[in-house]
Parts: C-alpha cells; structure tokens; sequence
C-alpha cells in the first residue's frame, strides 16, 4: 500500500531523514521505533506531505505521491494524527470532527463514519460543544483519532499516540486502534514506546539518526537488535 | 460643560467612529490570523473604497446602491490582487518580509491615489438621504451616523455567522489557529487566505465610504490614520481575537472622543497623538488586550 | 583572472577600509572645490542619510526588529539641535523661544557638535521609555508602536506652537552641516555599527533574530539586548536629524512623516539587511535617485513619482531578492513544504 524508497529529507540544510526506505502492506500495522531526534516524525510528514523530500520517492497504492501537497493527499485515503495531537483547541469537539471530513462530500458515509467513532469514543459526543482545548490529554489523543478517523483514511498514520497519557489511558487507546486495523484501515505507528507498539504490530522498523538500522518481524528484532542500545544511543 | 447630554453626545459620536474602527480591525484581524502579518495597506483600501465611491457616484452617476456595491468589489478585487501579488509568495519565510512588502504596498497604493486625484483633498458626495440632520433633546446626529452603525453591526453580524456555520468559516478558524494541522485535515490552505483577503478587503472598501461620508473630506492620504488606528483597536481588543478586534474598534472610538472632549480646546488636534498614548498604554498595562491570547514572551 | 576574493582576504580589512576612508575624503575634498554647491548638497545629504540608514539597519537589520518610527527619532534630533544652536539675534525676530538658564540662558546657543549630540540623546530617552514596555512583546508591537510614536511627535511639534512653531516650523536654521561633517558622521556611524555587529554585543542580536527562544536557551536576554539596539538606533537616528536640520536649514513636522521612515527603510532593504555597506550603497542609490527624478517629476507633472518609484523598487526587492542588493540569502530554518 505505501512504498517509501530512498528520501532524503531536511530541515532547511540540516538532513533529519537519509536515505530511508520502507513499505507497508495493506491491512498491516507497521511500527516505526527510535529514539527522540531519529527522523521518525520527519518521515510521517514527508509521506503525509508536509514535508517534501528532496530526493527518493513516495508510492501510494503504486502511485507516486512525492510532489504531491498535503492537502490533496486527505482526499487520497492518507491521513496523519499528528505528535502532539495538533487539535484546534479553539473550535469545539464537533467542528474538530466535522473538520477531519472537510475533503468529503458523501453526506452518508460521514454520517456513517460519525457513528462509528462515537461508538469508539462515546466521550467525544458527551463533550460535543466543549472547546477541544479545555479536553484532559487522553481525550485529546481520541479526538485527534477521531479527526483522522472522519477523512474515511485507507492509511492512518499515528505519530506517538502515547505520548504524556496516562498508562491506563494508553491500553484503552491501543485497543481502539486494533480496532481500526480490524475495519480494514491500515497503520503506520510511531512510537517510543515499544512494549505496546511492538505488541500490535506486523512488522517494525528501527531508526536511529535520520536512517533504519534494522526491521523485521517484532519479535525477532527485539531479540536481535540490544533495543537500549538504540536509546541510549551509539 | 459636562452634562449628561454632552457624555450622551459624545459617547454616540464615539461608537460611530468605533464602528468604522471596528470595521477595519476586523479585517486587519482576519488577516492577521490567517498569516500572521499586520496588513499595512489595509488603511490603504479605505482610500480606494472612498475614491471609487466618489467615482461611481458623483462622477458616473450611479445610484447609491450601485455605487456601493461597487465598491465592495473593488475592494475585493484589491484583495485579491495583493493576494496574488504580494503575499503568496512570501508566505513561508520570515515574518519581516511580508511587513516590509506590505509597508511597500501601502506606500505605492497612496501615491498612485495621489497621482490619479491629486494632492488635494476632495469634498466627499454623500447622498443626500444619509446626510440630513436629526436633533432629539439629547442627541443630534445625521442618518449616515445611524447608516454607519447599522451596517456594521449588519456586517459583523454575517461574519461571525459565516465563521461558526459555513465550512469555509470552519476553515478559516482552523487555519488561523495552525495552518500546517489545517493542511493535514485536507485545508486548501492557499484558498482560505484568497478568501480572508477578499472579505477583509471588501469590508475596507465600503468603510471606505463610509468614512468619507462621516468626515465629509477624502484625501489620499487618508488611509494611514485609519490603518495605524486599526492597528490600536486590535490592540486593545487582544491580537488574534476577532470579536476582540471588534470590541477594540468600539473601545478606540469613545475613548478617543473622550479623549479630545477633555482636552483643553486648542489641543483637539492632539486627536491622532492621543490614540498612541492610548496605545502605550495598553502596552504596558494588559498587552494582551482584553480578549486576546497571551502574546507576552 | 584576477581571483579578488583571494587578493581581498590576504590584505588586512582594516588597511583595506583605512585606504578607503583616506580616499574617499580626498573626493569630498576635490568634489567640494570642484562642484556646485546644489551637487555638494546633495553628496552631504548622502551622507546624513547613511548615518540614518546604518543605524536603522543595527535595529532592523541586525536584531531583526522591525521599527518603523525612525523618522520620529530624526525629528526629535532636528528639532532639539535647531532649537539648541539657533542664534540668539534671531530668536526674537522668528518667534523662537530663548534657552533656559539651565541650558545656557537667554544669551547662549550652542555649538554644533553638542547640540547634535543633545538631539541624539534625547532620542535614544525616548526610544528607551517607548521601547522597555513594548520589547518585551512580539515583533508587531514594536512596529505599531513606533509608527505610534513617530505620529505622536508628529502632533506634538505640530501643536506645540511655542516651541516648534507649529506646522510652519523652523527656518534659518545655520547650515553647520558640510560634506565634512555629514561624513565623519557617515564613517563613525558605519564604523560603530561594524564594531558591535562583530562583537559578542552584535553576535547576541544575531542570535535573537534567528531564534529568540533559542537565545534565550543560552542565556541572552533578549530584552536587554533588543532595548539597547533600539536606543542606539535612536540615538544616531537623532544625530542624522539634526544633520539634516542644519544642512537643509529649515524643519517643518511634515519632513519627518512616514515617507521619511519609508525611504530609510527602503535605504536598508535595496541595500541589504544585515550587511554594513548595504545601507550605505542603498542611501547612495535611493538619494541619488530623488534628485534624479526630480526634474522628471516637475516635467512630467507627476508628483509622487519618486515614492511610486521607491515603493515599486521596495516591493521588486521584497519579491525577488528579498536580502538586497549585498545581502547573503539567509538560510531559513523552516523545512521545505508544497
């Protein structure tokens, strides 16, 4: 479903990602793992396009997505829960949602998909008119699924959905998004935390500095690769 | 001197002049948080609105309703044209840049009013209907000053129905918030500031006209007060918050006619120096204005 | 082919700007025997102008604020320096009040140099007083504030009849300002300039425009370093008022408008930001160009040519090659994007 082959990506001169390639079969949950600084999320946003890599190429669905803006590549079936969440906390909970299915015009299949995720997330229709602002941290984290989950995405990308979640609240979310997978979408996670990305996953890829050191079945390369090394750096 | 009728008086001539504030800082706001750029040549726009109403009515001889939507376009087409122009490119880089450009607009777009229609300031056409005066025992004020007030709250009234409802208006909170999460939600980002430049621009044109009509002189150089006086009311009404913008506008309007109204007379030309002390002021009591986020470093 | 960069880096910069300095007062000095008293005027118009240019590009340029009130500070420098050196015969015939005993008393006018200085001062007061509520805040602040300022000045030697004269301003003003003056204040100006931008003074404005919240990291305060570029700014902007006043020998509020501040900026920006010679080049080109068009304009019947002019080369600048004529692309930090 997504081939990424040989980019080169960079901040302005700096390169944070280098000739790195990947690729995700449909229906898979694929993890990308590293320490903070490895290029991981400079990689989701070259395939989501908001980033352009200054060489190597994007596919999606065998088609070549590199050059391709951001905002198209929604309307293509690609969607980014970016670190951090990036809600607007000044709109409230439902135009937040409603947001997510800008690029959509089937009135019947946003209706659909509304309900699914208030089905996943029943907080979100509670807090309907809250500003997204004044959300708890884990609340925020199932908005921004929820967003993503309303542009009816083939290829969902999540960039750190752990990130300053409280451990409970973090199962809870992992469940959802095994649940996500099992409607067909397909995942590409990054995380730094491994214990629960790599218990999801298919396949995993290791970065560290800009490139992947090593990939593989999960638990094979968590045997394989001494994993602190990674963190601790070499 | 101070009776309850002269505070009456004054505080009416104030939220007249706080509406046209208001105007032009709500526009300046919209383009402020989409781009994060003070649009000095939105004063400019008032001047294009002012003179291309003189044209179209006085000169060509429309009727008033004409006129006045033409004007509306006009300013929308100067919008779209500074859009195109200017800022497209220069979104992306640093913020100085697209200042200085638009410093670089305003300059250009008043001399080349100086050139079309001369140095000289000109008696502004306002028609007849809107200019008769009105006398109650409290207040004396002419139609245009009812005309000023009510399309303003008309036109406030619509933009904020069009930023809650409409998809678009959706849009453009989301973008003024984070244009990058905008463009991973599938946010044309490049249409939302089009659009934010036509309806600010357009706004500008007709308060254009109404700004001739209230001062009853056009000149082209007009803008620059208006635009710097703009600049002020966001400030007081907190950058980045639209009904701000609009509350500041208001704000700016009293207190500047309070202002002048108790200043010893002979001092009344200190008008255009007081809304900087105003300015300072707010600076260094509350700069994030009253309804604004914190802006504080 | 002759490698110059190779040459220029071998010689010693400082030789280099010496020799330069001694040569282009051997010009001032020819020029000044050889040629109108109307092109001399225009050569030490230059130079003011380079003392204004300069010291707006150490705040603009330099430290990345964007202060649009520099006209404002040249007219607090005119109008103090023309008040401070105005003979004492002529104070009673043109309606200009005497200095107070603490100045000198009814008897006293100053001489040039202090007087300047004097202007200068109080301009960098000002910008001091406006700049320590209003530095603290982001970028825009500032460039309301200052374009604020510049009109409240504007009003208050405007209204201030007793003192400024009102709209009709000073005149007879004693011309002390020659190609001497005008440019060993262009040199000194210049040269302070080049002395903070390279010292650990002009590396922490560097820092702070690039990326404040980094600087700050590394311990700079950036408001210090932001108020003091502000004022210094101020202070030879002031200087270059009182240049102007004396050389031009009359002041009215309306020479010190926003066109005034306009065409520093534009000085800067044609010239390069954040490059020494930027402004001067740019104070070169832009004066010579008023006096230039001048007479077209007249012919034509076109007034306002020469801001169209200044505007759409702002503009073209801005647009295509946005770090001047001398200025090095800056490298962004932000990524690529579509």
């Amino acid at each position: 479903m997504l081939k990424v082959e040989g980019i080169d990506v960079h901040y302005g001169i700096i390169p944070a990602v280098r000739e790195l390639s990947l690729s995700v079969e449909k229906g898979q949950i694929a993890t990308l793992v590293g320490a903070n600084g490895a290029g991981k999320s400079t990689t989701l946003k070259a395939v989501m396009g908001a980033l352009i890599p200054k060489r190597g190429t994007v596919l999606y669905k065998g088609e070549d997505v590199t050059g391709v803006p951001a905002d198209k590549r929604v309307g293509m079936g690609i969607a980014l829960v970016p670190e951090g969440r990036q809600i607007f906390s000044r709109l409230t909970v439902r135009e937040n949602l409603n947001l997510g299915a800008y690029h959509r015009n089937d009135k019947k299949g946003i209706i659909n998909d509304q309900e699914w995720i208030y089905g996943l997330f029943p907080v979100l229709k509670e807090r309907g008119s809250q500003l997204a602002g004044t959300l708890s941290g884990g609340e925020q984290q199932m908005l921004a699924l929820g967003r993503g989950l309303m542009s009816h995405p083939q290829l969902l990308m999540l960039d750190e959905p752990s990130l300053g979640l409280a451990p409970i609240v973090v199962v809870d979310i992992y469940k959802v998004i095994e649940e996500i997978n099992r409607s067909g979408i397909t995942i590409l996670l990054v995380e730094q935390n491994i214990n629960m990305a790599m218990k999801i996953s298919s396949y995993a890829y290791i970065m560290e500095t800009g490139k992947i050191r090593t990939e593989g079945k999960p638990d094979e390369v968590m045997k394989r690769e001494n994993i602190m090394k990674v963190y601790l750096g070499e | 001197m101070f009776t309850p009728e002269y505070l009456i008086q004054q505080t009416f001539n104030g939220i007249v002049f706080g509406a046209m504030y208001a105007l032009l800082a709500l526009g300046m706001t919209v383009i402020y948080g989409i781009l994060r750029l003070i649009h000095f040549a939105h004063g400019a726009l008032i001047t294009v609105g002012a003179f291309g109403f003189y044209l179209f009515f006085a000169v060509l001889g429309l009727p008033f309703p004409a006129a006045i939507v033409l004007i509306i376009g006009l300013g929308a087409l100067m919008g779209v044209i500074l859009d195109v122009v200017a800022y497209k490119k220069a979104v992306g880089g640093p913020e100085v840049s697209m200042l200085i450009t638009s410093l670089g607009f305003y300059i250009l777009i008043e001399n080349l009013m100086k050139l079309i229609v001369s140095p000289q300031p000109y008696a502004f056409p306002t028609p007849e209907l809107l200019d008769r005066i009105y006398s109650m025992p409290a207040l004396t004020f002419r139609t245009i000053d009812i005309f000023i007030i009510a399309t303003s709250i008309a036109i406030m009234v619509f933009f904020t129905l069009f930023v809650k409802r409409t998809k678009m208006g959706v849009a453009m909170r989301a973008t003024a918030e984070s244009g990058e999460a905008a463009r991973m939600v599938g946010i044309n980002i490049g249409r939302v500031i089009s659009i934010s430049f036509i309806i600010a621009s357009a706004i500008a044109g007709i308060t254009g006209f109404m700004w001739g009509a209230k001062y009853g002189q056009i000149s082209y150089n007009m803008g620059f007060m208006a635009g710097v006086k703009a600049f002020v009311a966001i400030v007081i009404g907190g950058v980045g918050s639209i009904p701000g913008a609009m509350l500041g506008g208001f704000i700016l309007g009293i207190l500047e006619m309070f202002s002048v109204a108790f200043l010893p007379p002979g001092y009344a030309a200190y008008r255009d120096g007081i809304v900087f002390f105003i300015l300072i002021l707010i600076l260094i009591v509350k700069p994030s204005g009253i309804l604004g986020q914190k802006e504080v470093e | 082919m002759l490698d110059i960069k190779a040459i220029f880096s071998k010689v010693d910069r400082r030789l280099l700007a010496g020799i330069l300095v001694a040569l282009l007062f051997l010009c001032l000095w020819i020029a000044n025997a050889a040629l109108s008293k109307y092109v001399i005027f225009i050569v030490s118009l230059i130079g003011v102008y380079i003392v204004a240019a300069e010291s707006l590009n150490l705040t603009n340029g330099y430290t990345g604020l964007f202060s649009l009130g520099h006209a404002g500070f040249m007219a607090v420098g005119a109008y103090t320096s023309a008040l401070l050196t105005f003979p004492v015969k002529g104070r009673e015939m043109f309606v200009i009040p005497k200095l107070p005993i603490f100045l000198g008393g009814p008897e006293a006018a100053w001489p040039f140099l202090p007087a300047l200085i004097m202007g200068g001062i109080f301009a960098a007061v000002i910008a001091a007083a406006v700049g320590l509520p209003v530095l603290r805040l982001r970028g825009h602040y500032l460039s309301v504030a200052s374009l604020g300022l510049m009109v409240l000045i504007a009003a208050l030697a405007m209204n201030l009849r007793d003192l400024t004269r009102g709209s009709i301003g000073i005149n007879s003003i004693p011309t002390y300002t020659n190609v001497w003056w005008a440019y060993v204040s262009a040199v000194l100006t210049v040269y302070v300039v080049w002395r903070i931008v390279k010292s650990s003074f002009g590396r922490a404005m560097k820092a702070i425009r690039e990326d404040e919240i980094a600087a700050r990291v590394q311990g700079i305060n950036p408001l210090k370093y932001k108020l003091l570029s502000f004022t210094i700014g101020a202070f030879f902007a002031g200087i270059a008022g009182g240049l102007y006043a004396h050389l031009s020998g009359a002041i009215r509020p309306y020479a010190f408008s926003f066109n005034m501040t306009f065409q520093i900026v534009i000085m800067v920006v044609l010239g390069g930001q954040g490059t020494i010679a930027g402004p001067v080049v740019g104070a070169t080109i832009i004066t010579i160009l008023r006096y230039v068009m001048k007479p077209l304009e007249e012919a034509l019947g076109i007034y306002g040519l020469v801001e169209l002019v200044y505007a759409t080369l702002l503009i073209v600048t801005m647009l295509r090659k946005p770090e001047g004529l001398l200025g090095r692309r800056r490298i962004s930090k932000k990524a690529e994007a579509p």
